[in-house]
């Protein structure tokens, strides 16, 4: 058995990797002293995967929108009844998400690691979908529809990837629309789930007081598939790079206007050290300009504009990437004006070095506080690994990453015309 | 004054003196050290929206660091530690708590005196304030005052924790606990500068404080943090009482409340007459797991996978004062359906109709909760204080060990003391 073994001195990890001959990459990173374990089971598949070509076929197949995520809620369904029952048997917690580009099936357990984990590797595995059975998901899904649907937080959210993007599926609620949904069945389903959860085009993480070698050969005796799959192609429609809209608005029962704003990003490349590299230096930008410790975010918050709920971040994935800003105001329009403001006068000003140098080193720091928690490690690992790094690559990041690169980002993405915003205001 | 032989998260009173308890939790497995301070009042009309404003106030700067951009600026150089605080109530307690975390020296390239750096900025923050004329600063305490009522009215936007909220307020409405968490907007409107510098002094000299340090740090710096502690001023301690639990019901409530909403909550709130310090508590615990308290649960298992009613369903405890409440999230229209599904469950806990299954998974479940808590300093903290509140003792092991105790029987019995006290129903303005 090829394990391979890291060290990661300055943050006291270590990560064990081994390849199956499927193609499947394992990974374990052992926490010493932990009484929680935690198994991820991921396929690099989202929801914005739905239009494919199926390895060996020649057409286009078209899916309907929220079918990763109901996909993800039928895979618990087995023969023998619910899977679900079997891990509370042993007195874990099973659980699952599906993002735009993964979908994960996981536990957390004190006890009983091994019988957990082979009651993972084998219901992601092994699918049992009846027409009864998906019929039935649908009104359960469709709660989850409705319960998004009343969440301000997610829907001013959603809005703002629809002011953005034109074409790009990542604009879709993850779980669908209840009209979508209605059109899944148990072949659609099963065509998914063929093309995507090869063992090639997976991962498996498992974070605790575990024995990695022992985790590795529970997964070579439960992993029958012998080779790899030819490539999946993903079809992704044009994407311009110009915003949708620069205005969206909805309303909803809130108390206070709600705002998100952002740029959307283009010309980035999104595998790699250099997707990594950028989206450090826009984190540590957005930090800068608005933070806490800004001119701005005090401006603002002085002015009454702005309150405690005020964030910001950035994503970047393998066809999109954004930076979104946002938080409850009275006046949202105000506080898009004074941001403008503010970040024209810096690109004319230019950024201060002792401000980045200080948040460079805050950001790496609160970057450590992350592997405090099992579950952060887990989800964190999944959701950069597809972009070919992992998570331990971001303390190079810190070391490595320059003013003079952050100063030509800060150029690059925060340019007026790629602005868009999204408010939520009281019905 | 001594951690030998303290083993892997184990709490250890290491200090009382003013009315302060100083606790050690000792955990080298994690990257950060943390410091709680936690004030404890009784929670009361008259206080409450005082003692949500004083923290907001005191965040936003002290006389060494006059502003948020102050503040912010040396938790970055710290290496971005994290400061935190507010107001939380358990049972009818109030709590004003004060939260700080760094990483630990051996991540911070040559610095090793973070801990004593934090905790001063920890400790300036709450006991030297930004005054004016002896009194607060008259424009943070209008504008905190104006971001709180904000935050008191924007309850409204998370419907599913309103949802549970509004259920237990409504149904304690004439009892402290009906009490919000940050008060109301009508008491804020008579707090200005000067009357909360007088609160301020109330809170720091009389109330009871709890502070934990965990993680990592040695005897040097924990000395350090208690002769810092033993500067503040106090006075006579305030006794702090714990909520009254018993009540009986003599006819169900049923509550409607319309909003502009796509998916109705239906609540349902309980008393079930049992201390949090008596026998009886741990029976509590594994009849709510039972009943609402995971996948394995009743309510799960019947309102979710079997009717399709709901995608969330549960049922949880409020320890402090004695209360359950179950919430789901449901179709308009299917409130009675659902109403019908939840008390069928209620009355086969009561019948002991109760399956291998749902009692093993409900007691392992809790087991793994509780293990689970040893992975998170913040969760350590809460644990230990929620003992001091209950006046138990317990370690989390101890918990396990009473649990697993707990005989069907036992669950039955405990069904009889639960009584339905208020239906509350979130809908649409249709």
């Amino acid at each position: 058995m090829d394990i391979k073994s890291i060290e990661y001195k300055n943050i006291g990890e270590i990560m064990h990797t081994y390849e199956h001959k499927s193609g499947l990459k394992c990974f374990v990173i052992p926490k010493k002293g932990y009484s929680k374990k935690f198994a991820t089971f991921a396929t690099h598949y989202g929801s914005i995967n739905n239009q494919f070509i199926v390895p060996g076929e020649s057409e286009i197949t078209t899916v309907p929108d929220g079918i990763a995520h109901f996909l993800e809620h039928k895979l618990f369904e087995q023969k023998d009844g619910s899977v679900m029952d079997k891990f509370s048997q042993l007195g874990s917690n099973p659980n699952a998400y599906t993002s735009f580009a993964q979908t994960a099936y996981l536990f957390s357990c004190t006890d009983k690691f091994d019988e957990n984990f082979g009651l993972l590797l084998n219901f992601v595995q092994n699918p049992y979908i009846t027409e009864e059975s998906v019929e039935k998901e649908k009104d359960i899904i469709g709660q989850e529809i409705r319960m998004y649907e009343d969440n301000p937080n997610w829907r001013v959210f959603f809005n703002l990837l629809r002011a953005f993007y034109v074409n790009n599926p990542v604009k879709i609620d993850i779980a669908g629309s209840i009209e979508s949904i209605s059109k899944i069945n148990k072949d659609i389903l099963y065509t998914c789930y063929n093309t995507f959860y090869h063992p090639s085009n997976m991962i498996i993480v498992v974070v605790g007081d575990v024995d990695a070698v022992k985790v590795f050969e529970q997964i070579d005796q439960s992993i029958t598939v012998n080779s790899s799959m030819p490539e999946i192609k993903r079809i992704f429609p044009d994407e311009p790079d110009k915003i949708n809209e620069s205005y969206v608005e909805q309303q909803l029962a809130v108390s206070m206007p709600l705002f998100q704003i952002g740029y959307k990003d283009s010309g980035f490349c999104s595998k790699g050290m250099d997707c990594l590299m950028r989206e450090t230096a826009i984190k540590i930008l957005l930090e800068m300009i608005m933070g806490r410790s800004s001119k701005l975010y005090n401006e603002l918050y002085n002015e009454g504009l702005i309150n405690n709920s005020f964030e910001f971040d950035y994503t970047i994935e393998e066809n999109y990437a954004y930076s979104v800003f946002g938080g409850e105001s009275k006046d949202p329009l105000k506080v898009k004006e004074v941001v403008l403001e503010e970040i024209t006068s810096l690109q004319q000003s230019g950024l201060n070095m002792e401000t980045y140098e200080r948040i460079r080193r805050a950001q790496k720091g609160r970057f450590v506080k992350q592997f405090n928690s099992v579950e952060r490690i887990a989800h964190n690992f999944v959701s950069v690994y597809f972009k070919d790094v992992n998570i331990f690559d971001y303390m190079e990041v810190y070391d490595k990453i320059t003013f003079e690169y952050v100063n030509q980002v800060f150029r690059e993405h925060f340019t007026a015309d790629k602005l868009a915003m999204s408010v939520i205001k009281p019905a | 004054m001594t951690n030998n032989g303290l083993s892997d998260s184990q709490v250890l009173e290491i200090a009382s003196f003013n009315g302060i308890k100083v606790y050690q939790i000792k955990m080298d497995k994690f990257k950060t050290n943390s410091v709680n301070i936690f004030f404890h009042d009784n929670l009361s009309r008259e206080k409450a929206s005082k003692n949500a404003l004083l923290p907001a106030v005191l965040r936003r700067g002290s006389v060494n660091f006059p502003t948020i951009q102050d503040i912010s600026l040396y938790l970055e150089e710290l290496y971005g530690a994290t400061f935190d605080c507010g107001v939380t109530k358990k049972g009818e307690n109030q709590i004003i708590q004060f939260y700080l975390d760094f990483i630990c020296d051996k991540y911070a390239s040559g610095e090793t005196d973070l801990t004593k750096k934090a905790f001063d900025l920890l400790f300036e923050i709450i006991t030297n304030p930004v005054t004016e004329n002896g009194v607060f600063k008259k424009e943070y305490v209008q504008q905190e005052a104006k971001n709180l009522k904000e935050l008191i009215e924007s309850r409204v936007n998370d419907k599913v924790q309103y949802g549970v909220d509004k259920c237990l307020e409504v149904m304690c409405e004439n009892e402290p606990f009906g009490i919000y968490d940050y008060g109301t907007i009508e008491d804020i409107d008579t707090i200005n500068e000067s009357n909360l510098y007088e609160h301020y002094k109330y809170f720091l000299e009389t109330l009871p404080v709890y502070v934990f340090v965990s993680g990592d740090i040695n005897d040097e710096k924990i000395g350090y943090i208690i002769d810092k502690l033993k500067q503040i001023k106090r006075g006579e301690i305030k006794n702090i009482q714990s909520a009254n639990v018993e009540k009986h019901v003599s006819q169900v409530r049923e509550v409607v409340e319309r909003m502009n909403v796509n998916q109705a909550k239906l609540s349902i709130g309980f008393r079930t007459n049992i201390e949090p310090n008596s026998d009886n508590y741990y029976k509590l615990m594994l009849y709510n797991s039972i009943l609402g308290g995971g996948i394995h649960s009743k309510l799960f298992q019947n309102v979710r996978e079997k009717n399709g009613m709901a995608y969330y369903v549960f049922s949880r405890l409020e320890k402090f004062k004695g209360l359950m409440v179950i919430s789901s999230g449901i179709e308009i229209s299917n409130k009675d359906k659902a109403y019908d599904v939840i008390v069928k469950q209620l009355e086969d806990m009561k019948n002991g109709n109760i399956s291998d299954y749902e009692f093993e998974a409900s007691i392992k479940s809790i087991e793994t909760g509780i293990k689970s808590l040893k992975d998170s300093q913040l969760q350590m903290v809460d644990f230990n204080l929620s003992q001091i509140i209950a006046g138990t003792k317990d370690t989390p092991d101890d918990i396990i060990e009473k649990v697993k105790k707990v005989s069907r029987q036992d669950v039955m019995d405990i069904a009889k003391y639960i009584e339905m006290d208020t239906i509350y129903f979130l809908t649409s303005n249709q």
